[in-house]
């Protein structure tokens, strides 16, 4: 019996062990606790530790910029369901897509919601920069963000145009035809990069491949550093309205 | 962390809207969150699949029972089976090894190597065919993962394999030609009598 308590007692001292290795507070009782804890926690420490009211008054972002964050998480998580499915082979693309849309459970929703979700994405990064453009948030000191937000508009671009690709219906088709075209007009290196593009001269498997690597680990990747960054600097720069 | 949570048990006793709204929210998510789920397994499972039928026709030069000399053994690699004739009549061997399911290769010779090393071998219930040291050569089944052998007619006599390879069904279908179902195994006494 009394092995039995001690072995029980261990087991709990074990736990709590384990407890308080993970959760390094208390309950956050009061607002000292609270702050300690945002700071400590690297879930939590997404959080500002202290938030002015004027910061939250959201007719003045209109919550662009976390939409636009919201709407990329949710292009990642659809995406890789996606990707249980989709073959980047001009054999296998657009009847895994059909059959994404027609005969996987839920595979319509997870589509049309990585679809749509794309198109509000575009729109919202957009108007967050006409936003920012208009508050004169771009000013000192933050040119460096606008920069990097620039980038990031352009890594949205491109993920919606190597997304397009991916169905490989005449439309995907025609269209990046078209667009690579256009990338050949640029001056001298106008055709190698319309090259590099394709992996050859006219649009087939090579490009499949190369725009699907693009979309699903290359600019996602480069877009999530640049946010890291991007958020980073927010945060450091202070919110433009507050001020 | 105990006196803690007591602390704020008593401190909610009343609860306020902050801590109601909280409740609705978690439970809100929870709820959510079993039905994404829900929707996951489902997405993962497949309703259909391209994988090859089981049941089949051999095509071309093998379709036709004619084609087939009493004694011979076919193997059919792509489908992963074997068609064997004796006096008695047709049967299919499912070609995929007991032991952890990799594809036994057809060899001319799976004996004599092991008479001459001294070992032992046993003979062939189905067959009544015996590897000796002046006749040591039997033609069988290898598998190249992890060594198990069969003889002819898929009995298994050396290796790790546990059993002998499946039979599978066949018959005659209507138009003449053999048909083959990969997905009925059949006893070991199965002919198809033609």
């Amino acid at each position: 019996m009394r092995v039995i308590r001690a072995a029980v007692d261990e087991m709990w001292s074990m736990v709590g062990q384990m407890t308080s290795a993970v959760f390094r507070h208390g309950l956050p009782l009061t607002d000292k606790i609270a702050a300690r804890t945002a700071l400590t926690n690297f879930v939590l420490h997404i959080h500002p530790v202290r938030v002015r009211r004027s910061w939250i008054r959201m007719s003045y972002t209109l919550c662009l910029g976390g939409l636009s964050f919201f709407l990329f998480i949710v292009l990642t998580v659809t995406g890789l369901y996606l990707m249980f499915y989709y073959v980047p082979s001009i054999n296998h693309a657009y009847q895994d897509m059909r059959d994404l849309q027609f005969v996987v459970t839920f595979g319509g929703l997870i589509r049309n919601m990585h679809r749509w979700a794309a198109h509000a994405m575009v729109i919202t990064v957009w108007l967050h920069m006409a936003r920012v453009f208009l508050t004169g948030a771009y000013k000192k000191p933050r040119e460096f963000n606008w920069g990097i937000g620039t980038v990031l508009l352009l890594v949205t671009l491109l993920l919606s145009f190597t997304g397009y690709l991916l169905p490989w219906d005449q439309l995907s088709i025609w269209a990046v035809t078209v667009g690579t075209n256009m990338a050949k007009y640029a001056p001298i290196a106008g055709p190698y990069t319309r090259y590099l593009m394709l992996g050859g001269h006219a649009v087939g498997d090579a490009t499949l491949l190369r725009f699907y690597v693009m979309h699903v680990v290359g600019l996602p990747l480069v877009g999530f550093l640049l946010m890291v960054v991007h958020f980073w600097r927010v945060r450091k720069d202070g919110f433009s309205g507050g001020l | 962390m105990a006196a803690d949570f007591k602390r704020l048990v008593e401190d909610s006793r009343e609860m306020t809207r902050r801590s109601f709204l909280a409740i609705v929210g978690w439970v809100g998510f929870t709820v959510a969150s079993a039905i994404a789920l829900f929707q996951s397994v489902k997405f993962i499972q497949p309703n259909a699949t391209y994988e090859d039928p089981p049941a089949f026709k051999p095509v071309g030069e093998l379709a036709f029972p004619t084609s087939y000399a009493v004694g011979s053994t076919t193997v059919l690699i792509d489908k992963r089976v074997v068609i064997n004739r004796d006096q008695d009549g047709f049967y299919a061997i499912s070609l995929i090894c007991t032991h952890l399911g990799c594809t036994p290769r057809y060899f001319p010779d799976v004996t004599s190597d092991l008479v001459l090393a001294g070992t032992q071998i046993s003979r062939d219930p189905d067959t009544g065919q015996l590897a000796t040291k002046a006749n040591p050569t039997l033609p069988g089944f290898k598998c190249p993962c992890h060594g198990s052998r069969y003889f002819r007619d898929a009995d298994n006599f050396f290796g790790p394999a546990p059993r002998p390879m499946d039979r599978v069904h066949m018959e005659l279908a209507k138009d003449g030609r053999l048909f083959i179902d990969r997905s009925i195994v059949v006893d070991h006494k199965f002919r198809l009598k033609v």
